[in-house]
């Protein structure tokens, strides 16, 4: 989700990132913020995204995160992961009717 | 990928630490004006901005865990803590290290020698499968007669290779320089036998060892190649003269072989057939024999297989003899079957028990000074208690304080080991130079594998008890009391008790090697050694008495004629441990008394003596005259007696003056009366002796010449080394020596002994005092609630002062009780190496109890003075 939101609306900082998701999900998923911050950096570990330090809209110092040519290829690897899966289950629950 | 970003970033934790707090407070800033754009107040915006965001130090330690690596980050910190710790505690901190060093740099010291003397293999292949065949009894130890090899090489069933070898000895090489190098003479199989290749040209065979003196080729070393030839492959061809005998190098010896005596090593090899002197005599005793055994066959049933040998080869050899005394002593040889494969060690023989003595010692020292640590350690643990407990109570857990205990333990004994390391290397110096032919002794990675083993054990063992006691704290009570009452100091009191216990045995041992040091001191040589030196003329085998008389006696001439020498003279054997010469003798009665003769076991010593050797060596005459130059070959027959001979022969003779002998078949006057002098050795009681003139006896031998004189041994050794090379070249001039010197090198091993059992036994005292005083200091101030109150209901400050100091003396007589038995055990084992004392010498063991006795007072000095100066006023408010 992180690298889709990173995707969609570019260089986010961890606010940014959090506020988005739960905009997305429509309050569906309500995580205490502060779980993100150890998301971010397995993500970072994993060369997915890179962080870099700059200014916020409201003139504060932040942390930014940018998706790399990596974790655009993970997307796509996971996008592509989560089709098949979906066709696999509606293929089952379609039998089952 | 990430574990290395993981190690990365476990390098830069401080910055990312701030990095990371950044963030969380920039997204809470974020939050926190959202919701005061929504009307909240500012601190409501900032408690629910919290809420929202969930446990912040939470997080972080989430974080910070999945960023570094865990276990390595708090090793680190654990680490930095010890260390931090252990530099505000200068104190402890010294006495520990210093307490260590001790320990592990004295046993690095030692084993380095042991290793080095007694369990390094030789570079041959296979040296577990060798044996060497070592002789006792008469006429030497370890090395026999080559008759007596060629017996034993016929027993292949029980070897696969025979070696008959001599031992490594100097020889003259001539050439523009005269230069000494070592030889060694070999059977032909040696180099196969030992598995050594070449390095060039080819090595000795058993083809160049078929006929006496008709193979005049040599091999040398590959040290000694590199050293004097440079490692030119040109040598082979190359002729050597060696004692005059001509040889060609025919090849050198593989690099890293340097024979198979550990204490000297060949720079060349020659055949056995070479010898210069005799080869096949089976009197002839100069061979070594070194076998491989089977595989399969034990050295249980080599020895008793050579047991069985040699009684045959002797029967052969000296059955027949009609000598009954002579028989008998020839029959009493034996053979020891010892493990070759650590090669031959003259100083094996000499120092090995001594050494393994020491390593016991310094043991027992390791010992000690852990236990003094672990002292230092636990009384540490208590005072930290408070410290503990906090932690205890913040929730660490008890496997991560024994884990920080131990990280202390470790960093003090890597300290130890290192400081220890240093020391070892001087001691070992130190040690080297007691042996009579230092050897180079080079630290090698086993001694450091070994220092290294035993500082981890050290570690272990002085840290693991105190940390675990030091865990099992309670937390509350700990909170409460702080840094006063222990419930129990149980532990420091058993662990003081063992450590005086170790102390008193090293502090009997050095009590019993030093009194057996000054025993042997106080023997009386016999003669004045100072200011005498001694050397010996040896001659080539086939000069007559004529030829080596004449350039004797000009040499004596010419000495006695230089400046500083008060006289000369000479005498076979030596005057010391040169070995001696024996002869069967009857005292001829006088009148009608039976005569006393010695012809059936006992054997009177023979020596030959110039004029006036026994007054040049400043042996006392008590009757009667010395050996003077009117004795001569035509004169009467005379001799000079020391005083056991008269003990045994001629015991409540009034005039032996007027008495006679007879040796042999000659009839000879008793002329004078000496005291005993120590020939063979302080250690050995003097034995009957006969001096004869050396001009009216009959036979080839080297005369020891004894120069006394009224200069520094220097300038008369130069004086000799100056006369001495006047004389004709095939005459060898043994290197002089002072008397003195040789009577100490004779007393090597008991001044090591003596030496370093004195060490070792002031550091345990001085160990055990430091410990005592620890526990008694501690106990002094738990209880100077009790003695303010004593002393406030009346009681003499002399009592309260005798409280510590009995205290003090209950430790000390507990070790004692522990340590007494256990020193008269370890006596028992030493007690070969005593001179003039029993194992139990009651003199060693109460100086050993009385010098601890007073390390403990000495102990509890300080603390009974404290609490004689208690105020009972102040202690009882403290309440």
């Amino acid at each position: 989700m992180v690298l889709r939101t990173l995707q969609t609306m570019g260089p986010q900082h961890g606010f940014g990132l959090a506020k988005r998701i739960e905009q997305i999900s429509s309050g569906a998923l309500s995580l205490n913020q502060g779980t993100l911050y150890p998301a971010l950096l397995r993500l970072e570990q994993r060369g997915w995204i890179a962080g870099a330090w700059g200014v916020s809209e409201s003139n504060r110092r932040a942390k930014f995160y940018e998706l790399t040519r990596a974790g655009r290829k993970q997307i796509e690897r996971e996008a592509a992961g989560w089709a098949r899966t979906v066709e696999i289950m509606s293929r089952f629950l379609e039998e089952a009717e | 990928m990430s574990a290395l970003r993981r190690l990365q970033a476990m390098l830069r934790s401080g910055r990312l630490d701030r990095d990371l707090d950044d963030e969380i407070a920039a997204h809470l800033a974020m939050q926190e004006d959202e919701f005061r754009a929504r009307g909240m107040s500012p601190r409501e915006a900032r408690d629910a901005a919290r809420r929202e965001f969930g446990g912040v130090t939470r997080t972080a330690e989430i974080y910070r865990e999945r960023r570094g690596v865990p276990w390595l980050e708090n090793a680190a910190r654990d680490l930095r803590y010890a260390w931090r710790g252990l530099r505000q505690n200068k104190a402890f901190t010294a006495a520990a290290i210093v307490s260590l060093a001790l320990g592990v740099g004295a046993n690095t010291a030692i084993f380095t020698l042991v290793r080095a003397l007694m369990l390094r293999s030789l570079p041959v292949s296979h040296p577990e499968e060798l044996v060497t065949l070592y002789r006792t009894g008469a006429w030497g130890r370890g090395y026999g007669s080559y008759p007596w090899y060629l017996e034993v090489a016929k027993r292949s069933d029980l070897f696969q290779g025979v070696i008959a070898r001599s031992s490594v000895e100097k020889v003259r090489l001539a050439g523009e320089r005269t230069e000494t190098v070592q030889q060694e003479l070999i059977s032909g199989n040696y180099f196969r036998v030992l598995g050594i290749a070449r390095a060039i040209g080819r090595l000795i065979g058993e083809d160049d060892n078929r006929t006496p003196h008709a193979h005049p080729v040599a091999v040398l070393s590959y040290d000694y190649w590199q050293r004097r030839y440079g490692g030119d492959p040109g040598v082979v061809g190359k002729t050597v003269t060696a004692n005059d005998q001509p040889l060609t190098v025919i090849g050198v010896a593989a690099r890293g072989f340097r024979g198979v005596e550990v204490d000297r090593q060949p720079d060349l090899w020659a055949p056995v057939m070479m010898r210069d002197g005799p080869i096949f005599e089976a009197g002839a005793h100069w061979a070594w024999v070194v076998a491989r055994r089977r595989p399969g066959v034990s050295r249980q049933q080599i020895q008793a297989a050579m047991d069985v040998l040699l009684k045959q080869y002797l029967n052969t050899v000296y059955g027949s003899n009609p000598v009954a005394a002579f028989r008998s002593i020839a029959m009493k040889q034996q053979i020891e079957v010892r493990d070759g494969g650590i090669g031959l060690s003259g100083l094996r023989e000499r120092f090995g028990t001594s050494l393994e003595v020491l390593l016991a010692a310094v043991a027992l020292v390791l010992l000690a000074s852990c236990a003094n640590v672990a002292n230092l350690v636990l009384a540490r643990g208590a005072a930290r208690r408070k410290e503990i407990s906090l932690r205890v109570s913040l929730g660490a857990t008890r496997g991560r304080l024994v884990a920080q205990a131990l990280f202390e333990s470790l960093l003090l004994a890597a300290a130890g080991a290192v400081a220890g390391v240093t020391l070892a290397y001087w001691g070992t110096r130190q040690l080297v130079a007691f042996l009579p032919e230092p050897f180079e002794v080079e630290p090698d990675v086993t001694v450091l594998a070994f220092t290294a083993a035993i500082t981890v054990l050290a570690g272990l063992l002085f840290g693991l008890g105190p940390a675990l006691h030091a865990s099992r704290v309670d937390a509350a009570e700990g909170l409460r009391f702080g840094t006063g009452a222990s419930p129990r100091s149980g532990m420091r009191r058993a662990l003081v008790v063992a450590q005086v216990a170790f102390s008193v045995v090293l502090v009997a041992l050095a009590g019993l090697f030093g009194h057996s040091m000054s025993r042997l001191r106080s023997v009386a040589v016999g003669f004045r050694a100072d200011a005498v030196i001694g050397f010996s003329l040896e001659f080539p085998d086939k000069w007559k008495v004529a030829e080596r008389t004449g350039p004797r006696d000009r040499l004596i001439a010419a000495l006695e004629a230089a400046p500083g020498v008060s006289a000369v003279s000479y005498g076979f054997p030596g005057p010391f441990l040169h070995g001696s010469s024996q002869a069967t003798i009857r005292v001829i009665g006088a009148g009608n008394e039976p005569a006393a003769s010695n012809s059936g076991e006992d054997w009177v010593n023979l020596q030959l003596a110039g004029p006036r050797f026994l007054t040049t060596i400043g042996a006392a005459l008590r009757q009667g005259r010395d050996v003077e130059p009117m004795d001569t070959a035509k004169s009467q027959r005379v001799a000079v007696v020391n005083q056991a001979f008269l003990r045994r022969y001629l015991p409540n003779e009034p005039r032996p003056l007027d008495r006679q002998l007879a040796v042999g078949t000659d009839t000879i006057a008793i002329v004078g009366v000496v005291e005993d002098i120590a020939h063979q050795g302080i250690r050995t009681e003097p034995k009957p002796t006969v001096y004869i003139p050396a001009v009216q006896s009959d036979g080839t031998w080297e005369p020891s010449i004894v120069v006394r004189g009224a200069v520094a041994p220097e300038a008369l050794i130069a004086t000799i080394r100056r006369e001495g090379g006047q004389l004709p070249p095939q005459i060898t001039v043994t290197e002089p020596r002072p008397i003195r010197r040789e009577i100490e090198e004779s007393l090597l091993q008991d001044r090591l002994l003596a030496t370093v059992g004195a060490f070792f036994g002031v550091v345990a005292l001085a160990l055990a005092a430091v410990g005592l005083y620890g526990v008694v200091a501690y106990g002094a101030a738990r209880r100077s609630r009790e003695m303010g109150i004593r002393v406030a209901l009346g009681a003499a400050r002399a009592s309260v002062v005798w409280m510590v100091v009995r205290d003090a003396l209950v430790l000390v007589v507990a070790g004692l009780v522990l340590g007494l038995p256990a020193s008269y055990a370890a006596a028992r084992q030493v007690a070969s190496l005593l001179f003039g004392l029993k194992a139990g010498d009651a003199a060693s063991f109460a100086v050993t109890a009385g010098a601890l006795l007073a390390a403990g007072v000495a102990a509890a000095l300080l603390p009974a003075r404290r609490a004689s100066r208690v105020d009972p006023a102040a202690v009882l408010r403290a309440e």
